[in-house]
């Protein structure tokens, strides 16, 4: 499709929705759709060649207020238009159309607004445990209403029939790795099924953050995901900006950019040593280990952290990167991780445990609404700072880089590339000129009236961290604290596309590398 | 494998000598802040109890209620008031009992008062009020 | 180990089981000085910590040349590594972990969610792990770095003497009448 038949097709898909295509809009673009017409709205949308769901997810339904209904949003990423689609739908009552049915890329969030709302899909289709635990009551904390019936423990559908057992793993596992729980379907050495638990990590960040400014609340949030701070910091500042109207100073985004790609290099560095422990090459796992650990004290020189903690603030960035110490250590610490890297391609043995392993299909990866390298390995090429240029990237774009295969060997080769490309832009970005620096918050706009209510006063932030798009959605009230605050880390689109690499051809010691080379965190899909 | 071997041997120890020696690589890491008592209002401990994200810091009567083990490092204080809170340059901060995690910082505004007799309350004029 | 347990309440101790006590921390401290396993539990970090924690065993920090080891075993293990403010949902998990390991045992709780800060306590967190674990040693940070978790290991085994009993965290801190804090 040529990008004219492509535009032309979303500015018609938007016009479909009742949207006027002509109007100059931005980046995001948001439509109010009726509970009626959503099913339609959504058959057109994922017969849309360009248009990608990226985020699903309620607000409203406070328990406090008789009969407040339940706004039920959806992100879409018009990813060939450039453009972010949110539609917003009013739920009165209980049910809305299923929509997994058609887009299997909203299964976990519909298990989600379940657990959080009260509101469910049409339909039978049991839903899973997401982020309550079991011994969760009506009056545990949520977002919106409890659902009239508890989830039953139920996991999506596997089969236990012939000769595969069911075992648990998990959720507190090997060695500084996160609490996680497994339930492994295996025939014995080949696995058949896998499915996750999640709930074990549910910290309620959402619901914490209710009430709170959104400087107050960027703390928790860069703690939502720790391995994720900037980007998913990143994403909550850039939503509060644009329901705030405020606009950063570029050297500021260019330091939170400076930010994004380091944590990129440092994660592909930690996934690397990930990779060489799961296949036992430990003198491998050394090498990216000192790459790893030499990127992170760069972190702390250029910024003052080593996770870089504290360096996106609302409405720009905290400081600025120590201009001087990226140039004299940057090229040291990525020439570790390469050497390292080119070593390991030219290990034989290493290649062989990564080749065929964990294969994705990139039909799953669409259908499944995969991000990141994940998503890239397939051949998928979807990065938000290309598909979704802000400020900086604009004036930097990166060069994104896919695989053939979709398996383990292909998702290492894009994290080489981008880790590449990261110290690249690092360069680009330094000489351009960072610092630190925050917006003048105009007249009202996070203290105080000034902006219309309703969705005016609600904005959809976004960046590339090293898993994958990070989306936040915020709502403010009039005194500029949040009412709604939505985060969605890459992790929490991608874990759903482990149990899809996992499957058949693949054995128990496979499921620790697959492992690896997602890279995801159980902290940004529990939250 | 040789290869492996080889690239090793070149690379070379990196590896740290602490507790034998010290390790200079912690002096550019974020560290709990160190307070200047004598420019510490209790208005002051105030704002900075309010600032502080992680429930590190708490007023009691004339006294700042600083909990190490709670405080991330995150500079709020540091920036709410340059002068009366610096960095510490402390990582070494293991303990064995939680309360030797939790300091006591007297504040400004009792010395003042017991030195000033009938203005108690009031800070002399000339000294630090708030902020640098 | 010291006279009031972190499950509340203290311990009315005579002087002399007080000094057995500590004679037997002390030779029990001096057997895990010389090797020691560590168990690592995640109760809802933000996965900082559990970088910083595999870090140990990487080159720049290399735990193993002090005696330290990990291991995935619980019946192995001599130290249990916590992290995470407890998500009362963990409970149980925690709970197990710990009493899977056979007695001499220490607890480290690593991280300023550990120790009570960043999560307060409310109905999804504890907000620290105090109240549901013995906790021997408590070491700040966000994260901890990996030398700030190697003194604490070392003062867990009795090898180094804490530091943080003794810093004011106050400058210039003479006292208005002359007075020392």
């Amino acid at each position: 499709m040529t990008a004219v038949q492509q535009n032309a097709g979303a500015a018609g898909l938007l016009s479909l929705l009742g949207h006027d295509a002509a109007a100059d809009d931005g980046p995001v673009v948001t439509v109010a759709v009726a509970a009626a017409d959503i099913e339609a709205a959504v058959r057109r949308l994922a017969a849309a060649p360009g248009a990608r769901l990226a985020d699903l997810f309620a607000s409203g339904g406070n328990p406090a207020i008789d009969g407040d209904p339940v706004v039920l949003r959806m992100v879409w990423g018009l990813d060939s238009d450039r453009r972010y689609l949110i539609t917003s739908s009013v739920i009165e009552g209980e049910r809305y159309p299923a929509l997994s049915d058609i887009v299997p890329a909203a299964f976990t969030e519909e298990c989600e607004i379940y657990e959080q709302f009260g509101i469910r899909p049409a339909g039978h289709k049991p839903l899973n445990r997401v982020a309550l635990p079991p011994q969760a009551g009506s009056d545990f904390p949520r977002l919106g209403r409890p659902p009239a019936e508890q989830p039953a423990d139920v996991h999506a559908e596997h089969f236990v029939g012939g000769q595969a057992f069911e075992f648990p793993f998990g959720p507190v596992r090997g060695v500084g790795v996160e609490s996680l729980y497994y339930g492994l379907v295996t025939s014995g050495e080949e696995l058949v099924d896998l499915y996750l638990f999640t709930w074990h990590k549910h910290r309620g960040v959402e619901w914490r953050l209710r009430g709170r400014t959104p400087r107050e609340a960027l703390f928790q949030v860069e703690r939502t995901e720790g391995l994720g701070a900037v980007a998913v910091g990143w994403a909550f500042a850039a939503a509060t900006e644009a329901a705030a109207g405020i606009e950063p100073p570029a050297q500021a985004m260019r330091t939170r950019a400076i930010a994004l790609e380091l944590e990129r290099l440092y994660n592909h560095a930690a996934a690397t040593a990930a990779l060489c422990q799961s296949t036992g090459l430990a003198v491998g796992q050394a090498a990216a280990e000192i790459a790893l650990e030499r990127l992170l004290r760069l972190n702390a020189a250029a910024v003052g952290h080593r996770y870089l903690f504290g360096v996106v603030d609302i409405g720009g960035a905290r400081c600025g990167p120590d201009a001087a110490a990226l140039r004299r250590e940057l090229p040291g610490a990525y020439g570790e991780l390469r050497r390292a890297a080119d070593a390991l391609l030219g290990t034989n043995s290493f290649v062989d445990r990564l080749e065929a392993t964990g294969i994705l299909l990139p039909e799953a990866a669409r259908r499944l609404g995969l991000v990141g390298p994940v998503a890239r390995a397939t051949g998928l090429a979807v990065d938000a700072r290309a598909d979704h240029p802000a400020v900086p990237y604009a004036e930097h774009p990166p060069t994104v880089a896919t695989g053939q295969g979709g398996d383990v060997l292909a998702r290492f080769r894009v994290m080489l590339a981008e880790a590449a490309d990261s110290v690249r832009l690092i360069g680009d970005l330094v000489e351009a000129g960072a610092g630190p620096g925050i917006a003048d918050l105009p007249e009202g706009a996070i203290g105080g009236t000034g902006r219309p209510a309703g969705d005016g006063r609600s904005g959809l932030g976004w960046a590339e961290s090293c898993r994958g798009e990070a989306l936040a959605w915020v709502a403010l009230d009039d005194s500029g604290r949040i009412t709604r605050a939505r985060l969605r880390p890459a992790s929490l689109r991608n874990w759903r596309g482990f149990d899809d690499a996992c499957r058949s051809q693949n054995v128990f010691t496979d499921i620790p590398i697959i492992e690896a080379s997602f890279w995801l965190t159980v902290a940004g899909t529990s939250r | 494998m040789p290869l492996w071997f080889l690239r090793g041997l070149r690379r070379g120890v990196v590896t740290t000598r602490y507790p034998a020696r010290a390790d200079g690589s912690a002096t550019a890491l974020p560290t709990p802040p160190a307070f200047r008592p004598d420019a510490l209002t209790r208005e002051l401990a105030d704002r900075l109890a309010a600032v502080c994200p992680s429930r590190a810091l708490a007023r009691n009567a004339s006294v700042l209620i600083f909990d190490v083990g709670a405080c991330t490092a995150c500079g709020r204080c540091r920036e709410q008031a340059p002068g009366a809170v610096t960095a510490s340059g402390e990582f070494e901060l293991a303990a064995t009992d939680r309360a030797h995690l939790v300091k006591r910082i007297p504040l400004l505004g009792d010395e003042t008062a017991r030195r000033s007799g009938p203005t108690a309350g009031q800070a002399p004029a000339g000294s630090q009020r708030g902020q640098a | 180990m010291t006279g009031e347990t972190s499950r509340g309440g203290s311990v009315q101790e005579t002087a002399g089981i007080q000094e057995t006590a500590d004679e037997l921390r002390r030779s029990v401290a001096s057997q895990f000085g010389r090797s020691l396993h560590i168990r690592t539990l995640d109760t809802g970090s933000c996965a900082a910590c559990e970088q910083e924690i595999r870090l140990l065993a990487a080159p720049h920090y290399d735990l193993h040349r002090l005696g330290f080891f990990f291991t995935p075993a619980p019946r192995h293990a001599d130290l249990l590594m916590v992290t995470g403010p407890m998500i009362r949902a963990f409970d149980i998990a925690a709970r197990k972990t710990y009493e899977a390991m056979p007695g001499p045992k220490l607890v480290v709780a690593t991280g300023a969610c550990a120790l009570g800060g960043v999560y307060p306590s409310d109905a999804f967190t504890h907000g620290g792990i105090g109240e549901t674990l013995p906790v021997d040693v408590w070491i700040p940070g966000c994260p901890p770095s990996p030398l700030a978790l190697l003194q604490g290991l070392l003062v867990a085994v009795d090898r180094l003497a804490g530091k943080v009993r003794d810093l004011s965290f106050m400058r210039d801190s003479l006292m208005p009448d002359g007075g020392h804090q």
